[in-house]
């Protein structure tokens, strides 16, 4: 699908943004494009101070962009329509504490009163499954239900449009699952979601297109599945073992069939390869003939990260190093 | 402004603030703490003894003698040394020492007690040994209304005013701005004036049942009367409130930190609270600290509390400083709005 800035929620042009601080200059984004259209669920990758958040704040209106243009659902900010965006935009900020003696139902509603029109907040309750939590105060709530609750402050309005800022970021897995639910109900329900992380997974689980940011650029825009398929290859070998290095050349792993790409270190060989069946009966063959002892073997699909690697030739975490 | 949004803020501002017990003892229970012990540091009684030392050399015991006669007087024998420490660490007002036949007063006059000292020990020495000056019958002023303590109960609530626009409204602002919910609630369609106003309005609310406890605490225990309007001092308590909650919310427009913020509120709380007539009456005060202690709010709140509390005072007597006070209060909101930030 075509997005045009007609029916696009977001539409960025040539958005940058310096960050001052003494005589320091950060360039937080590089002239930015971006169209969003209604519908999708669509993520901003990219490792730490990539620009994801100052992104995503100058389409909340928080952040003032030094140049670009800036058009949500149609409308630019600080042109006399910032209530009218404001009421139909949703907004999880990446780290926000309530009022700490507030019930859960409380702080709804004193969200809810900001709004001219929205949604019930029992309804909201339900949605994040927080209606056991109704009388809890903030300061009892584990952290996915403090997100929960952030989200639900952000789906009060019943917005056309919601901002997550990694919404996942430090929850546990059955945390993340229920938010990923939210925001699919939330698409179901024709919501178009904008949300950055730096998780690969959740990217792959939830959007329908990611941005692939680095230093405040996009560097790669598609479907998960397209930019995984932009590698060449949708495999990866990951061999352990003992004198990979001394007893198999480089050239030989890249003569094996379907090996698009390969790293060699002694103790270790990973391949990126097009086709499991076909090359990984081609290596194991080779290290049986060079007598390499194999201690461990496995083999997976690739992700948005080695994407990214592919990109930029660094992880998006560091702690992804492997 | 949407009343719906002014009381949703206002009622969550007023809801946290009841929750936190440490919050309610500090609003409530210190002012009440601070009203017992200060009525009995200052209960009207027999008149102090002034302390001074007569230093050592000389006739010195003769004049020990001569000064010993004046029962105002606590006078003792010290050596050059000691008495030169002595008056350094204020244990005593005056210093008489010989200089030959001639009695030499050494005091430092910024003290307080330095003058009175003086007027004593000359009196005592113009009279000689043998004189018996005349007696006067002294009379302690211990009528309510006229005591220190009637003096210092509507200060009290002027001080209790000012901490609450500064603690409640500027140091909780700015709490809310480190937490980031400042920039959680600028993203909805909240309108900025309608959440600072609903904010005022939560803790503006909190600050009438203390200034009923501080009066209250003060007419059962003190006997502090109250003589004057009750609606000009409900008007002065409401109007001081919003003019200190007010100075809090300017102070808060722009601090990113904790620090920042007690940094500011210090810079304009200390000078109210020496120089505000809290402890004593601002009229006393001469110069370029007079023109300080009249510009500043505090001062003209106390005043006019003591006028309506202390003296039969009507609303009439009090309009100019209400609508000084509902001026600068509305300045500082306008300000606040124009500078504040919300992230």
């Amino acid at each position: 699908m075509k997005a045009t800035a007609a029916d696009a929620a977001i539409d960025l042009r040539g958005l940058r943004k310096t960050y001052r601080k003494g005589k320091q200059t950060t360039v937080a984004v590089d002239g930015l494009d971006l169209v969003v259209p209604r519908g999708e669920v669509f993520g901003l990758l990219g490792p730490n101070g990539a620009g994801k958040t100052t992104t995503i704040e100058v389409c909340e209106g928080l952040t003032v962009p030094d140049a670009g243009s800036v058009r949500i659902l149609g409308r630019e900010w600080r042109t006399g329509h910032d209530d009218a965006i404001r009421s139909r935009i949703g907004v999880c900020l990446q780290e926000t504490k309530f009022h700490e003696k507030a019930t859960v139902r409380e702080t709804l509603e004193l969200f809810a009163a900001f709004f001219p029109s929205g949604r019930a907040v029992d309804a909201v309750l339900d949605v994040v499954s927080l209606r056991e939590k109704a009388h809890a105060r903030q300061s009892t709530l584990s952290g996915g239900q403090r997100q929960r609750l952030a989200v639900a402050t952000a789906l009060l309005g019943d917005p056309d449009l919601l901002f997550l800022d990694e919404p996942t970021t430090g929850l546990d897995p059955q945390s993340r699952r229920q938010l990923w639910d939210v925001v699919r109900s939330f698409k179901a329900a024709g919501g178009t979601a904008v949300l950055t992380t730096h998780a690969m997974d959740e990217a792959q689980q939830l959007c329908d297109r990611v941005a692939i940011i680095d230093r405040g650029k996009v560097i790669a825009l598609g479907s998960p599945t397209d930019l995984i398929r932009s590698l060449g290859a949708e495999h990866l070998v990951e061999i352990d073992g003992e004198h990979f290095a001394e007893r198999i050349a480089a050239a030989e792993l890249t003569a094996l069939p379907d090996v698009v790409a390969h790293e060699l270190s002694p103790a270790r060989v990973v391949l990126t390869v097009r086709s499991v069946h076909t090359a990984l009966p081609a290596v194991l063959a080779l290290a049986r003939q060079r007598q390499v002892e194999i201690h461990g073997l496995a083999t997976r699909h690739a992700t948005l990260e080695d994407v990214f690697v592919h990109l930029t030739g660094r992880h998006l975490r560091e702690d992804s190093k492997s | 402004m949407r009343a719906r949004v002014l009381l949703a803020v206002a009622r969550t501002t007023f809801r946290e603030f009841w929750r936190s017990p440490e919050a309610v003892f500090w609003t409530y229970g210190f002012p009440v703490l601070m009203a017992v012990v200060l009525g009995f540091s200052f209960q009207p009684g027999e008149l102090p003894k002034v302390p001074v030392a007569v230093v050592a050399g000389g006739d010195a015991v003769a004049l020990l003698t001569t000064l010993g006669q004046e029962p105002r007087l606590a006078v003792q024998l010290l050596s050059p040394a000691d008495a030169d420490q002595a008056l350094a660490r204020g244990r005593v007002a005056l210093l008489v020492r010989l200089d030959g036949a001639s009695p030499v007063l050494r005091t430092d006059p910024t003290r307080p007690e330095a003058e009175v000292a003086r007027l004593l020990v000359e009196r005592r020495l113009l009279a000689g040994p043998e004189t018996t000056l005349p007696t006067m019958r002294n009379e302690v002023e211990d009528r309510p209304g006229a005591r220190y303590i009637d003096f210092l109960i509507p200060g009290l609530i002027g001080l209790n005013l000012l901490g609450a626009g500064m603690w409640g409204v500027g140091f909780n602002l700015v709490q809310m701005r480190t937490q980031h919910l400042l920039r959680r609630l600028a993203v909805t369609p909240m309108r900025h004036r309608e959440f600072l106003a609903g904010y005022l309005l939560g803790r503006m609310v909190l600050v009438v049942p203390e200034a009923v406890t501080i009066v209250l605490f003060g007419h059962l225990v003190w006997d502090v009367p109250f003589r004057g309007s009750l609606l000009a001092t409900a008007l002065l308590v409401a109007v001081g409130a919003f003019a200190f909650a007010g100075l809090g919310c300017l102070l808060a427009t722009r601090a990113r930190t904790i620090e920042g913020i007690a940094g500011l509120m210090n810079l304009f709380q200390l000078p109210m609270w020496l120089l505000g007539g809290v402890f004593f009456d601002v009229e006393r005060l001469t110069g370029v600290v007079r023109w300080a202690a009249e510009a500043m709010p505090l001062t003209h709140i106390n005043r006019a509390l003591r006028d309506v509390m202390l003296a039969p005072g009507t609303l009439l007597d009090v309009t100019v400083p209400l609508l000084g006070l509902l001026g600068f209060a509305l300045a500082c909101f306008w300000l606040a709005l124009r500078w504040f930030r919300w992230q």
